[in-house]
């Protein structure tokens, strides 16, 4: 076990190098990938700010409070899209293209290669925009940290990152038997948004979704609310890291099965 | 003629075999106007209108707008492809105006697109989320005209964007940029009459408010019917011939890179 953890964390710094290489070759794309997805969140905010300057309150929250949702949102995102966002393009790169089948060679984890074979450089932006506005909203809400809080928050941005991770996973999976399941992983990323509010705007039927089925409320409200002493919200939060282990486990057991079935087929 | 027009029945025939994107399209789009509707909802929940705008004006406004959002990008993506793997020198050779083949394929894409999206969304909205018909049919028509003004507006811009595919190489980058500043000055998320002054002032010198704003506020009245409606189509017009007239020349720019190349 601990040879193959070594092997593997060896490997990955191995490709992680040349990525970085790479992004040092083309500094001037780097900036724009940063810039524009810094640029794409701005707005996301300053939209938030345009229709708080005519209300004071969306149904009881206020303007710093959603912005600190927003934040938990960009950072758990920032993970999936700086390491995993390979995922999206298991589809066409790998399956449709026959490629998937020189990685079954290989004596590595499919999965881990897919995921190493590319560093997505625009995500620090997203990165760097989440950890402003989270300081920015946290310094308004008056948020007291102490080692237990930094460290709360930091779990639940990681299990954020899981969870974005984990969906995506689970639906590109479907590509093994139709080739391609990219609509059905973009479709679904959608409910992603859904989060960014706080779930007492949506009906009951949408909560329960975002919650239990594809559990999007656990990227970005939940554990945000958990900063607000708001009584109820604070203990679905504590679910987040639970909610994230158990949505990984089972991705990655249906993504086995996949694998299994396109071996027997393809060969 | 007659060729383009072939083309644009060709791209309409590809995007039909896609079934999957076809539900996809359908799919998100419906998510979103769930957001959309259920945020609004509650920002008008003690609150009978935002700056004079009441709450159906407002959903009538964002549904809309975020159905014309869907066509103010295009050729552009396919541009900066084909100038990235080099199939841009053959384009050349072939007897038909690339730009123009380009725009007409994407007028195909978004003939589909109205079905697979726009349409559903309309209704939706219409049915359940108050939505709004245009206050007259005078008013209807001027707004079908905006549209497509609007349409061929941002088309033009992202032209623009895919031509620098020539100098820079991640052009995805340039083109999230140019969403995002796109989406904020054409009035894409709210209304531009509830932004703050100086953000109109600058707006009204750029074209990305002709592209979604000024059609449907058009459709909405939030540009009155009569002497300023046909003024902002006026403008839409001017933004139009500036945009058309930029992209052909950077476009003449660039192609003289090609021929460098190509020796």
């Amino acid at each position: 076990m601990w040879q193959k953890i070594k092997r593997y964390s060896f490997l990955y710094t191995k490709y992680f190098t040349s990525h970085l290489k790479v992004m040092l070759e083309y500094k001037g794309d780097f900036f724009i990938g940063m810039l524009s997805v810094l640029v794409q969140q701005l707005t996301a905010i300053f939209f938030l700010k345009i229709v708080f300057d005519h209300i004071e309150a969306l149904k009881g929250w206020t303007f710093y409070q959603i912005l600190f949702i927003y934040a938990v949102a960009f950072l758990g995102r920032a993970v999936h899209h700086i390491f995993f966002d390979n995922l999206w393009t298991v589809g066409w790169q790998y399956i449709r293209s026959g490629t998937f089948d020189r990685l079954l060679l290989r004596p590595v984890n499919p999965l881990f290669q897919i995921i190493s074979e590319r560093v997505q450089q625009d995500g620090f932006g997203q990165l760097l925009i989440g950890i402003f506005i989270l300081h920015t909203a946290a310094s308004h809400l008056h948020i007291q940290w102490g080692v237990s809080s930094v460290f709360m928050l930091l779990l639940f941005i990681l299990s954020s990152g899981i969870i974005f991770v984990a969906i995506n996973l689970f639906f590109i999976t479907f590509s093994f038997w139709m080739i391609d399941s990219l609509p059905l992983v973009v479709s679904m990323f959608q409910f992603s948004d859904f989060a960014r509010y706080p779930v007492n705007i949506y009906p009951k039927a949408i909560t329960l979704i975002i919650t239990w089925i594809i559990p999007y409320g656990f990227t970005a409200f939940y554990p945000a609310a958990y900063f607000f002493e708001n009584q109820y919200y604070s203990v679905l939060a504590l679910l987040t890291p639970v909610v994230s282990l158990i949505t990984m486990v089972l991705s990655y057991l249906f993504w086995n099965r996949g694998v299994k079935s396109f071996s027997s087929t393809g060969s | 003629m007659r060729k383009y027009w072939e083309l644009l029945i060709s791209q309409i025939k590809v995007d039909t075999a896609y079934i999957a994107w076809y539900w996809a399209d359908m799919f998100s789009s419906i998510l979103r106007l769930f957001i959309m509707y259920f945020f609004w909802a509650a920002v008008f929940q003690h609150k009978h209108d935002l700056s004079d705008i009441s709450f159906e004006s407002m959903i009538t406004y964002v549904v809309l707008a975020m159905i014309m959002e869907s066509y103010i990008t295009g050729a552009g993506t396919m541009l900066a492809h084909n100038i990235k793997n080099g199939d841009i020198a053959l384009e050349l050779l072939k007897p038909y105006d690339y730009l123009t083949k380009l725009q007409f394929m994407d007028l195909g894409s978004k003939v589909s697109g109205f079905v697979r999206a726009s349409i559903p969304v309309f209704l939706l909205g219409f049915f359940f989320a108050d939505v709004q018909l245009p206050a007259t049919p005078g008013g209807f028509l001027l707004f079908i005209i905006s549209f497509m003004i609007g349409i061929c507006i941002g088309a033009q811009v992202d032209l623009i964007i895919g031509v620098f595919a020539f100098w820079t190489v991640n052009i995805w980058g340039l083109r999230v940029l140019r969403e995002a500043v796109a989406k904020f000055f054409s009035g894409a998320l709210v209304p531009l009459t509830l932004f703050p002054d100086w953000f109109q002032a600058i707006s009204q010198y750029l074209p990305f408010q002709s592209m979604i704003y000024v059609p449907v506020a058009i459709y909405t009245g939030q540009i009155p019917a009569g002497k300023e409606a046909y003024l902002s189509v006026l403008t839409q017009c001017v933004w139009l011939i500036i945009t058309f007239i930029s992209v052909r020349i950077i476009w003449s720019q660039a192609i003289k890179k090609v021929t460098i190349f190509g020796g």
